[in-house]
């Protein structure tokens, strides 16, 4: 295990082809290796693995999307005098998508020319690529909108469900859009018949939620442990109840982190803490058994082999598993 | 853990002032950090990347209250914002909200109280009203939205007041007043008031509400039945004020009915606790929509400590709070300030929960 101490809050960890990645409130990117990048001017508010798989995407409050690689950062789309809020990016198709204010911008990342912007009524708040890279899906106030990434004049599909969705991801076989709400629930959609299932009993907002276990299982924050939705067969987690792992009363789950193809699961608790689990074993492993801040970033890389973590101090940590 | 950063919002027609304040507060050298939330983007005519644009976003919760209304464009923005915060450093401050001239301060308010991380970094100390001496008493006839501003305010600054003679802003501060009886006015020129009467007021702090507490329903210097306190500002022994709280002499109130006005009431009895709870519980409940701003301070029967309350809507705060003194005089008294408020049956609630 590796500890980094930095002056900053973290606001994101994320793993790309070569190791683990921090973004920092105070607009740099750290590379595991040292490597370090200060390319916005102002916090970082968002970030994702370049669809290349070298480096990092981060999204700023300086409305700067940055591609920042160990030797290099450029700046590859902005948003004038907006937050650029929430970034995805797809290897399958090479797009990235971002959202600033009301719109949602999508790219290519091998074709500079290509830019698509597509309008909300509300502000956007969270973004997710389809498995396939082909469609986007984005949160916003009474649902979630359906976007072609690739086609200039459109109307979305809006999958409607009264008030605020602050998140949005697809589920790894492109059959569910799950969104994150306000008040303490997920709501998600069947997309082939927009069938609503109502996911809910939190006691806290849902920061994070990830698929693993080839998409059989949901894993998310916002309770005493981390939250597992079943994910199996076309009804999803309709009629089924929820299991929680690693319950303790005294934290709250504040990030999980998984790889939809692997078993395992990662969570950073609101005390400080970080452990790892395999839903279909027992017991947790502790990465991160001392308490301290909360965790405010969390990723595992994509072969789950290894998990970064970093808390509300700057103190950072990444483990191989 | 660091302290949760202090948030004024500053609320006011266009025309009130709030950009030549809103400049003041950024370009003044006063070795402090703050953010400001405006929603009219480009006004401020600085280039300041502490100058963050919202989009007035105001939703529903799905908690089924009714009256749970919020503004998602702040959870948003404070929480991009605390992302500035380093290890043992608040990231600001304070942070200012401007609203727009047709906003209800209503759901800014309510943001504070109800998301639970915009509550776990950051505190609401304040609603501050802008006014235009000249132009108010137009805008509180024709604008539900200007009414709704003063009446909800903590504090109210009347700016301008070079633009109007002294009997004109005699008259706009008596109306104000009627509206608003918990906020103090301040009176202004070209937005000059210091700052220290802007932010860091405590206006929802119940450990400050005993200090307003003089402010109560006391009129304005020169008007009939003012009291002089430690507040108003000058030394009380040098006046020959007749201290009397008779305040039906003089003419009181606009020719004007406002459909907003603040009913303080009070007792000399000690009240039933529980009888208390219960009856401003209910109170809420029923007519929390309608009622904006309410603030108080109750002897409770068999209690040393007071009873202070703050509601806004439905929203309550209550606490014990400091220990009555020896020779402090015990009486309960409270204010309400609200939309078609039936000042006979407030009154009538609240001296029946007499123990």
């Amino acid at each position: 295990m590796k500890t980094h101490t930095f002056d900053a809050q973290i606001t994101a960890a994320v793993f790309d082809n070569t190791g683990a990645i921090f973004a920092l409130g105070d607009g740099s990117v750290r590379f595991e290796g040292g490597e370090f990048s200060a390319a916005h001017d102002g916090a970082i508010l968002c970030a994702v693995a370049h669809p290349s798989g070298d480096g990092v995407l981060t999204g700023g409050d300086d409305g700067r999307l940055i591609w920042h690689r160990r030797d290099e950062a450029g700046v590859l789309a902005t948003a004038r005098g907006q937050w650029i809020d929430a970034v995805d990016a797809s290897a399958e198709s090479g797009l990235i998508a971002f959202s600033a204010g009301k719109t949602l911008t999508v790219i290519d990342a091998k074709d500079a020319g290509f830019r698509r912007d597509f309008q909300h009524e509300r502000t956007v708040s969270g973004v997710a690529f389809d498995p396939k890279g082909r469609r986007i899906a984005t949160s916003t106030y009474g649902g979630a909108a359906l976007w072609f990434a690739r086609i200039a004049q459109q109307k979305p599909t809006f999958l409607k469900w009264a008030g605020s969705h602050t998140a949005v991801t697809f589920s790894p076989d492109g059959a569910f859009v799950v969104t994150a709400m306000q008040d303490a629930q997920l709501h998600g959609w069947r997309l082939k018949d927009q069938k609503n299932l109502r996911m809910g009993g939190y006691p806290s907002k849902v920061r994070a939620m990830s698929f693993l276990s080839n998409g059989q299982l949901l894993a998310t924050s916002g309770a005493q442990g981390a939250v597992l939705w079943p994910f199996v067969g076309s009804n999803g987690p309709m009629g089924r109840e929820a299991t929680e792992i690693g319950f303790d009363e005294g934290s709250l789950v504040a990030l999980v982190a998984s790889q939809p193809k692997h078993g395992l699961l990662a969570a950073g608790l609101n005390d400080g803490r970080v452990w790892l689990a395999d839903p279909a074993g027992q017991g947790l492993n502790f990465l991160k058994a001392e308490r301290g801040a909360p965790i405010t970033a969390l990723a595992m890389s994509a072969d789950a082999t290894r998990v970064a973590w970093a808390d509300e101090d700057g103190q950072a940590g990444v483990a191989t598993i | 853990m660091t302290d949760k950063i202090p948030v004024t919002v500053l609320t006011g027609y266009l025309g009130a002032g709030k950009t030549t304040l809103l400049n003041r507060i950024l370009t003044e050298d006063h070795g402090k950090r703050y953010a400001v939330i405006v929603n009219e983007f480009g006004e401020i005519g600085i280039d300041n990347d502490l100058v963050v644009g919202a989009d007035e976003d105001v939703f529903e919760m799905n908690n089924g209250c009714v009256c749970c209304t919020v503004r998602g464009d702040l959870i948003r923005v404070v929480a991009g914002l605390m992302k500035r915060q380093r290890p043992g450093k608040p990231a600001f401050d304070a942070i200012i909200v401007e609203t727009t001239g047709l906003a209800d301060p209503g759901p800014v308010a309510q943001t504070f109280f109800v998301d639970e991380d915009v509550k776990a970094k950051t505190q609401l100390d304040s609603v501050t009203a802008l006014v235009d001496a000249k132009h108010v008493m137009a805008r509180l006839d024709d604008s539900k939205e200007a009414r709704e501003q003063v009446a909800f305010a903590d504090r109210i600054i009347l700016n301008k007041t070079d633009l109007v003679t002294e009997a004109e802003l005699v008259e706009v501060e008596r109306r104000l007043r009627k509206l608003n009886p918990l906020a103090p006015i301040t009176r202004a020129e070209r937005a000059n008031v210091p700052l220290d009467q802007v932010l860091g007021l405590g206006g929802f702090d119940l450990g400050r509400i005993l200090d307003i507490n003089p402010e109560f329903a006391n009129p304005a210097h020169g008007e009939a039945g003012h009291v002089h306190d430690e507040h108003c500002g000058h030394d009380h022994h040098d006046h020959g004020h007749d201290h009397d709280h008779g305040h039906s002499h003089g003419a009181r109130g606009h020719a004007h009915e406002d459909d907003i006005k603040g009913v303080s009431l009070s007792l000399e009895r000690p009240m039933d606790g529980t009888k208390f709870t219960a009856w401003l519980d209910r109170l809420l409940g029923e007519q929390g929509q309608n009622i904006l701003r309410a603030k108080g301070i109750i002897d409770v029967q068999g209690e040393d400590r007071r009873l202070v309350f703050q509601a806004v809507h439905m929203i309550l705060e209550g606490d014990l709070q400091k220990p009555w003194g020896a020779n402090e005089r015990r009486w309960s008294r409270a204010v309400f300030i609200g939309r078609d408020l039936d000042e006979a049956a407030l009154r009538a609630g609240f001296e029946a929960c007499a123990a």
